[in-house]
């Protein structure tokens, strides 16, 4: 079955751009353009991987996770960080929302892919 | 982003004539600044946006050279890129505290500094094509632009007021322009980290 990937970006460019890549890979791809869109997403549909950026207006991205993680059925969605934020204190505090890995842009398509497919494999379900 | 401590604790009218922090700004830089600021740079076919949000007054002023970073390339800095340069622009605001949804621009650059090139292939005018269609995109009004043409252009852009100041420069600085962007494009853009935790 084909993996589900939820975008949270607040650039519609970015979005474009994650999505092309994730695509060409040969996954499903939703959209949210901040924090409060991606948690109705959410409410209907479970994807198998979140990718969040911070910097978002409505609800930034580290409230997004630690909204997610509050609710049990997105206690183990594995979720990737992916933005312009480098510094080590902000990642800290990503890492302690609940986030399951830092990436920072700009990404390649090829990096970006490869983490998405690793993380699926440490931190997603495991299939029976 | 102010590196340098400001002992400024309010920003003040913009017409009080207070000094301004003055920063420059060359290929690859990006700029935005809560307190009263001036930022210059000086443009070849490169391509500026200042960008400002008139309710928090924080403004900020990036220079890129090329729309997009070639696929496959790595290492170097990619803010020389519009597309990751608008992201950590507009990303800098708003950790300043703007609102990307007040943010209006003004763009300026991509000249036609090298003599006979002119085509629609050319760097100046994929610049000009990839900046209106990106703010397009965005959602980001253009509140002016000075795009185009054949000549390099020196551009001051006040971060508490949005006002911009643009002036066409002379041959001898259009080639130190021109020289710049050479220098920079020859080096590789570079792609972020990659961190999975415990």
């Amino acid at each position: 079955m084909t993996e589900s990937i939820l975008i949270v970006d607040d650039s519609r460019t970015i979005r474009m751009m994650v999505r092309t890549a994730l695509e060409g890979r040969g996954y499903d791809v939703l959209e949210a353009s901040n924090g409060v869109v991606a948690l109705s997403v959410l409410a209907r549909q479970v994807p198998d991987l979140l990718l969040t950026d911070v910097n978002m207006p409505e609800m930034d991205g580290l409230t997004l996770i630690r909204e997610a993680r509050a609710q049990p059925g997105l206690a183990s969605l594995p979720i990737l960080v992916l933005t312009t934020e480098f510094a080590d204190d902000i990642k800290q505090e990503g890492r302690r929302a609940g986030a399951n890995g830092w990436l920072v842009k700009p990404f390649n398509p090829k990096q970006l892919c490869d983490t998405v497919a690793l993380a699926l494999a440490k931190f997603g379900s495991v299939a029976p | 982003m102010s590196r340098q401590p400001r002992p400024v604790a309010q920003a003040p009218p913009a017409h009080a004539g207070v000094p301004r922090r003055d920063v420059t700004i060359i290929i690859g830089g990006v700029a935005a600044a809560k307190e009263p600021t001036l930022i210059r740079t000086l443009l070849g076919s490169c391509v500026s946006a200042c960008l400002y949000d008139p309710v928090t007054r924080i403004g900020g002023m990036n220079h890129f050279m090329l729309p997009y970073a070639a696929e496959g390339t790595e290492a170097g800095d990619a803010t020389r890129f519009g597309s990751h340069s608008m992201d950590c622009l507009i990303g800098m605001m708003m950790r300043l505290g703007a609102d990307r949804r007040r943010i209006v621009a003004k763009v300026f650059g991509a000249g036609h500094v090298l003599p006979g090139i002119t085509s629609a292939d050319s760097v100046p005018y994929r610049n000009i094509l990839f900046i209106r269609q990106y703010l397009a995109d965005e959602n980001i009004p253009v509140a002016g632009e000075d795009l185009g043409g054949r000549c390099a252009r020196q551009v001051q852009f006040f971060t508490d007021t949005g006002r911009a100041r643009v002036r066409q420069v002379d041959l001898a600085a259009a080639r130190l322009a021109l020289q710049q962007e050479q220098e920079r494009g020859q080096e590789q853009p570079s792609c972020g980290s990659v961190e999975l935790f415990d």
